[in-house]
């Protein structure tokens, strides 16, 4: 299974071609090794709400203790994509494979939350906010970086948010924008002209008459609009025939990998997607958790593919709240668990590797006795990749009350 | 309670001449020792306890008096309601019951499963979007979002559309999930609204033994651990239905959501041994109507501890008592009654309206409208900094500009559309968490430019959904500061800023078309700062 490289470059790489697969983003993600310049550096944070089964998405399939425990949820091992022998991905995730062989794919188990909380808005708002325990933090980890980062320019687009609202990781009071589709951004007024004089009375009205959210949140959208006037985003079309899975979560990443290639400043954005918390009726290789994880599948590959080399300055991080039962509850499912599993992926990412330190399913390791144990903070993780893929230089101040060690960091970017 | 303040017109104790001349130049209100005038108090109880004022509402509402009009809307079975009535005729949705859409999703499942094994026989993939077996439950979930929005347009009953929506929010259910299409509209009719201003216990007992939230959090399928069906008629050939375990999904959001709190003090333990109480409480099969069934054999009869309470396992009389335990714990009334002070009061309320809620409710054993009294009779409530401190909801913003610009829903579901795109798409809410009462979730510059563009296409009446006739409110008018004074004082009910006023004008200074002017005067006064606060 494990090929050099190089190796794989020369003899896969036009294999890979037939695929749909740019080989020159391939050769470029393959040696990619110098850290790309700050201003160009990109990370995408999926946020899959509902907590995600980690066990059946990187399946450790060469644990007996793994089957033993989902009788009829496991992914039979037939099934599993095996990466290292002891994990594999769900075969929903097959479109990732040709990622994890180039290196730019990587997985990281046992990675979570030192809170213990089965609260799934508890959960979400620790990983937002980056202070488990405290409810108090206003605001969100990607927020507080961009305010303690100086090196930017914040433009309009630094941080976006794909969706209706904007979420809790990117509240704060440093500018970010939710946009729920670049097509619609903007007032809606078939001429010009008139389109851009409305535009400029509402700038005025909320520029001179409030403060506070409501003031800054206009003023965000003001500065999108004459960005997106160059953009033209109704005249895109992705490349290397890339094909996003039909929905939301597509089209959202269709749109970050225009705003990307637009060099409109983007720094951070953010997508979510829902549908994981599968209590009853998980399915296995087929069913619920397949389907979303296809859907996930399929639009982390067309994202590489279509954005080619520009991959190489990009890191796409999948988070999840918190994982899930290790055994099967009595309904086909499972229930809210401890630690998940969570990809990254890009040119500088240490692809090709499980990251992280693994408890096992043992029930002497497990969390509270039935749950995957913590071994990676997920601040560890983040911190990680703000620093070496970003350059954030004060870590402490994104994430208070904590000191990300580098000495703990998972290792998910390149040295 | 000690509100010293008479709300109510004075007028009759004076009865000179030039009081009454003053009178019909401004509108007969007494300022209140608050330092509030008393159109603001009318306004403020119009946007808080209504869906915002409609033309004129200011000034009846002075007339009544605000405090006899907040106990009217608290008594809400004696206003006369029979415009709503009327349009709520049309609602085919209103007119089936449970049971029979019950069978008709049972039916459209087993049509559904049978084209999916003939599409799977014949490799034909080609089923036109939209169509099927389950278009009906879509449309039904629209349905029921547009009954929400006409009846917080027309109901004379304010204050009740406003508590449906707060409980329908506060005890969640998501009316995409599977038989929640069809559950949702009877919960909403049968659980939530007889129960909006009844007491706090009553509702908790109904949602809990609602088919609606018993299938969305997956109690219905929560059994005890090895716990074995009755032997069910099965068909040759169908295999015996797999042991099933407790889930714990219900249990959880009971405790953090819907009474304790998430800092209510319980442990996962608890959370555990609620859940072996509600082992049993279940839903019938479609095909017998779907109703709640306590399943016996189901039910875990062991002992249990609920923070140091024992349960013997007395089968569903103890669900009961523990519903009735946790309505009535302090923690729960602290949460739910900051809830309700943050949606009327503001998004962080101050402890003493908090306070007073808690008081009603020990005193009253959680009377929702006592509660609600005792949060309206509050300083808080009427303390200056509390007006205009909430931004409105999607909802409250797109039916307070249909109330003010006296608009009329018409007979399609885009009005609901339109509260869905500005992202508050309604029972649509997947988390338990319901929507939050705080603005920091619904102000973001993408919602803002839709709310600018929904403001605009009103004006113009083009508004999907709705219908408006601005000479109904607003005169056009060739003198541009007269308008636009006009727009204040209708639409705004004199909030406008001067800086508002003067941005105003200077757009319509090119503009000399009467009906242009008025269209956009009006487009921007609704999807301006002032329009977004309530």
């Amino acid at each position: 299974m494990t090929i050099s490289r190089r190796g794989f470059v020369k003899s896969g790489g036009l294999a890979l071609f037939s695929l749909g697969l740019d080989p020159l983003f391939l050769e470029r993600a393959a040696y990619a090794l110098r850290r790309p310049a700050p201003s160009s550096a990109v990370l995408v944070c999926l946020f899959q709400r509902g907590a995600v089964d980690g066990l059946n998405m990187i399946v450790p399939h060469g644990e007996p203790l793994y089957y033993r425990e989902r009788p009829r949820i496991a992914i039979p091992a037939q099934d599993v994509v095996d990466l290292d022998g002891h994990f594999g991905l769900h075969p929903s995730l097959t479109p990732l494979k040709s990622l994890w062989d180039n290196k730019s794919l990587a997985a990281i188990h046992a990675v979570g939350s030192p809170d213990a909380t089965r609260s799934h808005f508890d959960a979400q708002d620790y990983m937002e906010t980056g202070t488990p325990g405290v409810k108090s933090t206003s605001d969100g980890w990607v927020n507080r970086y961009c305010r303690h980062d100086q090196e930017h320019a914040d433009t309009a687009f630094r941080a976006v948010a794909f969706g209706p609202q904007l979420p809790r990781i990117l509240a704060g009071t440093a500018p970010a924008l939710a946009i729920d589709d670049l097509q619609a951004f903007g007032l809606r007024v078939p001429q010009e002209a008139a389109r851009d004089k409305l535009t400029r009375a509402f700038e005025q009205l909320y520029e001179g008459a409030e403060t506070g959210l409501l003031a800054s949140s206009s003023q965000e959208g003001f500065a999108a609009i004459e960005v997106l006037k160059r953009v033209n985003p109704a005249q895109y079309q992705p490349a290397n025939a890339a094909a996003y899975p039909q929905g939301r979560f597509g089209r959202s990443l269709l749109q970050i990998a225009q705003l990307i290639k637009a060099d409109v400043g983007l720094e951070i954005a953010f997508a979510d997607l829902g549908g994981w918390d599968t209590h009853v009726n998980q399915g296995s290789s087929d069913g619920q958790l397949a389907a979303r994880l296809r859907e996930l599948g399929l639009g982390l590959a067309a994202f590489a593919q279509d954005l080619g080399e520009r991959m190489r300055s990009v890191v796409v991080l999948t988070m999840s709240e918190f994982g899930r039962t290790i055994a099967e509850n009595g309904n086909s499912g499972t229930d809210h668990g401890h630690a998940t599993a969570m990809l990254a992926l890009g040119g500088p990412v240490n692809g090709g590797k499980v990251l992280g330190r693994w408890p096992g399913l043992d029930p002497a390791s497990r969390f509270e006795g039935r749950d995957v144990a913590v071994t990676t903070d997920f601040r560890d993780l983040f911190g990680e990749i703000l620093a070496r893929h970003l350059g954030a230089g004060d870590l402490a101040t994104v994430f208070p009350g904590f000191t990300p060690n580098p000495q703990r960091f998972p290792g998910a970017i390149r040295g | 309670m000690g509100t010293a303040v008479v709300w109510r017109t004075g007028g009759r104790a004076v009865g000179t001449a030039l009081f009454i001349a003053v009178l019909s130049a401004i509108p007969p209100f007494r300022l209140s020792a608050q330092g509030l005038s008393p159109r603001d108090s009318a306004l403020h109880a119009l946007n808080r306890l209504a869906y915002g004022p409609r033309p004129g509402d200011v000034d009846s509402l002075g007339r009544t008096g605000v405090m006899r009009w907040i106990e009217r809307q608290l008594d809400f079975e004696r206003v006369p309601d029979d415009r709503l009535a009327d349009r709520e005729r049309d609602f085919k949705l209103l007119n089936y019951d449970r049971e029979e859409l019950a069978r008709r999703y049972g039916d459209a499942q087993r049509e559904r499963r049978e084209m999916q094994r003939e599409m799977a026989e014949s490799g034909d993939t080609t089923r036109p979007r939209g169509a099927g077996p389950m278009r009906e439950f879509r449309e039904l979930g629209g349905e029921l979002q547009q009954l929400a929005v006409v009846r917080a347009v027309l109901s004379e009953r304010q204050l009740r559309e406003v508590m449906v929506d707060f409980w329908s929010n506060h005890f969640n259910v998501f009316v995409g999930k599977g038989a929640d299409r069809f559950l949702t509209p009877s919960y909403i009719e049968e659980t939530i609204r007889p129960h909006a201003l009844g007491r706090f216990e009553d509702l908790l007992i109904a949602t809990a033994k609602s088919p609606a939230m018993l299938f969305y959090l997956d109690n219905a399928q929560s059994i005890a651990p090895g716990a074995v069906p009755p032997v069910q008629r099965r068909r040759p050939g169908q295999e015996a239905r797999a042991p099933r375990g407790i889930n714990e999904n219900y249990a959880r959001e009971l405790l953090e959501l819907h009474t304790l709190g998430v800092d209510g003090g319980y442990t996962q333990q608890d959370v555990i041994a609620v859940a072996r109480i509600f082992t049993g409480w279940s839903i019938d099969r479609p095909q017998q109507g779907a109703g709640f069934a306590f399943h016996e054999w189901a039910h875990d009869r062991g002992e249990k501890q609920v923070f140091g309470v024992r349960f013997q396992g007395s089968g569903m009389e103890e669900g009961i008592r523990l519903l009735k335990l946790l309505a009535n714990q302090h923690a729960t009334m602290h949460h739910v009654s900051r809830k309700l002070c943050a949606r009327f009061v503001s998004d962080e309320p101050p402890d003493g309206c908090v306070d007073a809620a808690v008081e009603a409710w020990h005193r009253t054993s959680g009377d929702i409208r006592a509660v609600l009294r005792a949060i309206f009779t509050s300083p808080d409530f009427w303390a200056p900094q509390a007006l205009r401190a909430k931004v409105k909801t999607p909802l409250e913003f797109v039916v307070s500009a249909v109330r003010a610009t006296g608009a009329a829903p018409d007979s399609t579901l885009r009005l609901a559309q339109v509260v869905a795109r500005l992202g508050e798409p309604l029972y649509l809410q997947p988390a338990p968490t319901g929507y939050p009462e705080a603005q920091a979730l619904w102000v973001n510059s993408g919602a803002l430019l839709a709310r600018m563009n929904a403001a605009v296409a009103l004006a113009a009446d083009r508004l999907p959904g709705a219908s408006v006739d601005l000479d109904d409110v607003v005169p056009a008018a060739t003198d541009h500061a007269a308008l636009v004074d006009a727009v204040n004082a209708r639409l705004l009910n004199g909030t406008m800023s001067a800086h508002t006023r003067s941005v105003i004008l200077e757009q319509l200074a090119d503009v000399n078309d009467p009906a242009q002017a008025r269209m956009l005067a009006v487009g921007l006064a609704l999807g301006g700062p002032e329009f977004q606060r309530q």
